[in-house]
């Protein structure tokens, strides 16, 4: 199988550049109008020119017919072959300007490669990689690099459990309970009402054996954490960071910390209880940045916050900008950080965003289906991925033209679940931008700015 | 009462260590117990009384079976992993005191490197609702699961408090390849390493480096104890037990010491530094060479301060500028320790402990009266205090 792969590749990347089926529409204010309202943008500037990210959408064939790749024969040559599974990894795209109202874009595409076989976290696979680009008439407007990973699943569901299970007994199955109702529960003496984690079947004060518990409001303070690079731990991709939280009601507690990269974290840093379901039958308290991340910077939160106002009663599934917690607990920003910005996944936001991106494939809108295909929920499209990646570094670095984005992408961005963006300035013309939720980081991007002019 | 001066080790012995003995277990416990039987001049049928770690897979009856000795009247077993080192000549000493025993022999072997190796994670521990099950429960589903993690945690936040760096911890890391490098039985024989090299070694967990992680090895060490009088009649100068302490603080757990006490604290060894020095009626400025259990080593500074070498926080000032090298201030593991010689559990540090005080070792360190030996850290642990017989040193007096 591998060397007839091998050979197909080279067949089909010595075709280079071939047209592929034309867009639809010319660009036009009332598809933008349907994208900018989905995704929550609610930038000026698109009045004359069309919002970069959504350069895919214009040749989107909707529900006419599939949308055909330059990949198609290599991706069935691999599902004969097994590597039945697929997921995407990279989407990188270059704008070589904004398109203008009125503009019809052709398309072409091109074969990239294959390289593998690799072991992967899903199993033995294959990257595949191929390219799009958008033309107004002989002139590149965009180019975009897409790579999958055509992968063989392991044998049954067994390999998706968590493998690192806590053991519970009688003086500690009030904690886990209390996980399964979204309670952080914190052992309190009947008695002498002093607080114990981890927990016991005797309070070391006073002696009593008679307990309860109280419900813990979610927020501490890192006191001290690791980064865990080597050796490989089942179930967790290094590098992962482990944190001992001190609760606000005073006992400390061990756990992740999502939704941030691990240089990110501190000590003294200011974090909130967030519920990480490891599979079917276990959840974690796991924690994250308190307040949307590090957003610190008093001048921009008040924007985000002015932003949000007027943002009201905008469409349901919108977001609210992340607005740092009154008080300032302590926590210091990290150097070129910018403000979160979080987004709620209502059912209607991964519908609508999918449905005005011109994406109809079902796992995004039908809750049934999307199920049946294995997903627990209907999950965001790359297209708003690459959408909202936009809308972040554009709200916050105003004024910028962007020249690209490249994305990893990560774990599944599910209804129910909320979406955590931040961000960090690298160099004057390179924003990275992370956006996770509660499984992980969903996206990791790389964004180009552009001279602005 | 005390135990002071009543026990002295007589006897010590060793495997070579490798990362693949090629030999069982068995083998290499019973290869080092008979070392240290010829090393005191003594036959198996002296030795009534065998202790070793209750991590040890060898059985005292199965090593009693191949060495031949035709009766115990003491075993015992001392736990929780590397703490219990020391912990092994101690009850070896009290029952040799208290005459439940005559010659004990204390001795840990293991595949460490070529079989379990107790730096991968460690999800195989027992995960029933048993006490140490349950300890576990609260760290391993979050993937926190190594040895070198659990240290870590500790190390971040000492860095925090004091200021100390990873050059600080580096510099443990460089004294003990230095020492090493001299030490033919040594796995980093003639192997030492620059400061840079430390830094620029992989991390394994943030903020450690790979170099501030201990080998795995493959070998095993035995040690003879027996009755000071007795000792004195024996090949070698006896090597006298001025004080053995075990230790556990408050609220200890496995590695976790992290949710009432003060996480840049070793508790347990606190308790074992005051033990010994009020024991032994020395202090540190009684010993001219120390035996720190060096598994990783943000916490042989934890150690020097615990044990009053120097104040808290204090430690990074005492390690610079060679402070814990031969010819230092307070040289530390002159054998390599853990990290350049091997890792067989802290034995290894009793033996050069008692090289120490007999004036054998490959890297002696001048006039040594007293060498305090510690256990593994972050644990329940324990210490010795070892020293010239009293005996002897009023005749070398003068």
């Amino acid at each position: 199988m591998h060397d007839r792969l091998m050979t197909l590749a080279e067949e089909l990347a010595a075709e280079g550049e071939r047209p592929a089926p034309p867009c639809p529409d010319p660009v036009n204010a009332a598809m933008i109008r349907n994208w900018t309202q989905a995704l929550g943008d609610r930038s000026p500037l698109w009045d004359e020119v069309a919002p970069p990210a959504m350069i895919q959408v214009w040749s989107m064939p909707g529900l006419a017919e599939k949308a055909a790749t330059a990949a198609d024969r290599v991706l069935a040559r691999l599902d004969e072959g097994g590597f039945t599974g697929v997921v995407a990894t990279n989407c990188e795209q270059t704008y070589d300007r904004y398109v203008r109202h009125g503009e019809r874009l052709r398309q072409t595409v091109r074969f990239g490669g294959v390289t593998g076989p690799k072991t992967t976290a899903l199993g033995e696979g294959y990257f595949v990689t191929w390219y799009q680009s958008w033309y107004s008439g002989d002139e590149r407007v965009a180019e975009m690099l897409f790579r999958v990973l055509k992968f063989a699943p392991r044998g049954g569901g067994a390999s998706r459990r968590h493998p690192l299970r806590p053991a519970i007994g009688p003086d500690t199955r009030f904690f886990w309970d209390g996980v399964d109702a979204g309670e952080l529960r914190v052992q309190r003496c009947a008695e002498c009402g002093e607080l114990r984690h981890p927990p016991g079947p005797m309070c070391p004060r006073c002696h009593a054996t008679k307990r309860d518990h109280v419900v813990a409001s979610g927020r501490g303070t890192v006191h001290s954490y690791v980064v865990h690079h080597h050796p490989p731990v089942p179930g967790l991709e290094p590098p992962f960071v482990v944190a001992l939280v001190e609760l606000d009601e005073g006992v400390r507690m061990v756990g992740n910390v999502l939704g941030c990269p691990p240089e990110d974290v501190h000590v003294g840093m200011r974090v909130e209880l967030v519920f990480q379901k490891m599979d079917d039958e276990l959840t974690l308290p796991q924690w994250r940045p308190a307040g949307g991340g590090e957003a610190r910077d008093t001048a921009a939160d008040t924007n985000a916050a002015a932003d949000t106002d007027a943002d009201t009663n905008a469409a349901a599934g919108t977001d609210t900008a992340a607005v740092a917690q009154p008080g300032g607990d302590g926590a210091e920003s990290p150097p070129g950080g910018l403000p979160a910005l979080r987004v709620e996944l209502t059912p209607t936001f991964v519908i609508s965003t999918a449905l005005a991106t011109r994406d109809f494939t079902p796992v995004h809108h039908d809750t049934a289906l999307a199920r049946a295909q294995g997903s627990k929920e209907i999950f965001l499209n790359i297209l708003t991925t690459m959408g909202l990646v936009q809308r972040y570094v554009l709200e916050r670095v105003p004024g910028a033209a962007l020249g690209g984005i490249a994305v990893r992408l990560g774990v599944p961005a599910y209804a129910g679940d909320t979406l955590t963006v931040t961000g960090r300035a690298v160099d004057d013309r390179t924003i990275e931008v992370r956006g996770a939720v509660s499984l992980g980081d969903h996206v990791v991007a790389t964004v180009r700015l552009k001279e602005s002019s | 009462m005390t135990l002071s001066g009543k026990a002295a080790i007589a006897g010590i012995g060793a495997t070579e260590f490798s990362k693949e003995s090629g030999r069982s277990e068995l083998r290499l416990a019973v290869e080092a117990c008979i070392g240290a039987i010829r090393d005191a001049g003594m036959a198996p049928s002296d030795v009534d009384g065998l202790v070793t770690f209750t991590q040890d897979t060898n059985s005292e009856i199965a090593v009693a079976r191949e060495l031949g000795i035709p009766g115990l009247s003491f075993f015992s077993r001392v736990d929780y992993g590397g703490g219990a080192a020391c912990g092994t000549v101690a009850h070896a000493a009290m029952a040799v005191a208290s005459g439940q025993a005559e010659t004990v022999v204390c001795y840990r072997a293991f595949n460490e490197r070529s079989g379990h190796r107790f730096g991968q994670a460690a999800i195989g521990p027992d995960r029933s609702a048993t006490s140490t099950g349950l300890e576990f429960s609260w760290h391993l589903p979050y993937g926190f699961a190594t040895p070198a993690a659990w240290v870590a945690m500790h190390a971040r936040r000492y860095m925090h408090e004091y200021g100390a760096t990873s050059e600080d911890f580096g510099r443990v890391a460089v004294a003990m390849r230095r020492h090493a490098a001299t030490n033919p039985r040594a796995w980093f024989y003639e192997r030492p390493i620059t400061l840079e090299e430390h830094q620029a070694s992989r991390w394994v967990v943030e903020p450690l480096h790979l170099y501030d992680c201990c080998q795995e090895s493959d070998g095993g060490v035995a040690i003879v104890v027996t009755g000071a009088d007795r000792a004195r009649d024996l090949p070698h100068p006896p090597v006298s037990v001025k004080a053995a302490a075990q230790g556990s603080g408050p609220n200890q757990m496995m590695m976790f010491g992290y949710y009432e006490t003060d996480l840049t604290t070793l508790p347990a060894m606190g308790i074992v530094g005051d033990s010994l020095w009020r024991r032994s009626g020395l202090g540190p400025r009684d010993v001219q060479t120390a035996i720190l259990y060096d598994h990783f080593t943000p916490f042989v500074l934890v150690q020097l301060e615990e044990l009053g070498f120097c104040g808290r926080g204090e430690a990074r000032e005492l390690i610079a500028d060679g402070g814990i090298e031969l010819g230092g201030r307070l040289p530390v593991n002159p054998n390599g320790g853990q990290l350049g010689e091997a890792y067989i559990h802290g034995m290894n540090g009793i033996a050069e402990g008692v090289r120490q005080v007999r004036g054998t070792s490959v890297n002696q360190v001048d006039d040594v009266e007293n060498v305090i030996v510690t256990a593994g850290t972050g644990v329940p642990t324990s210490g010795l205090i070892l020293g010239r017989d009293q005996g002897r040193s009023r005749t070398r007096g003068s």
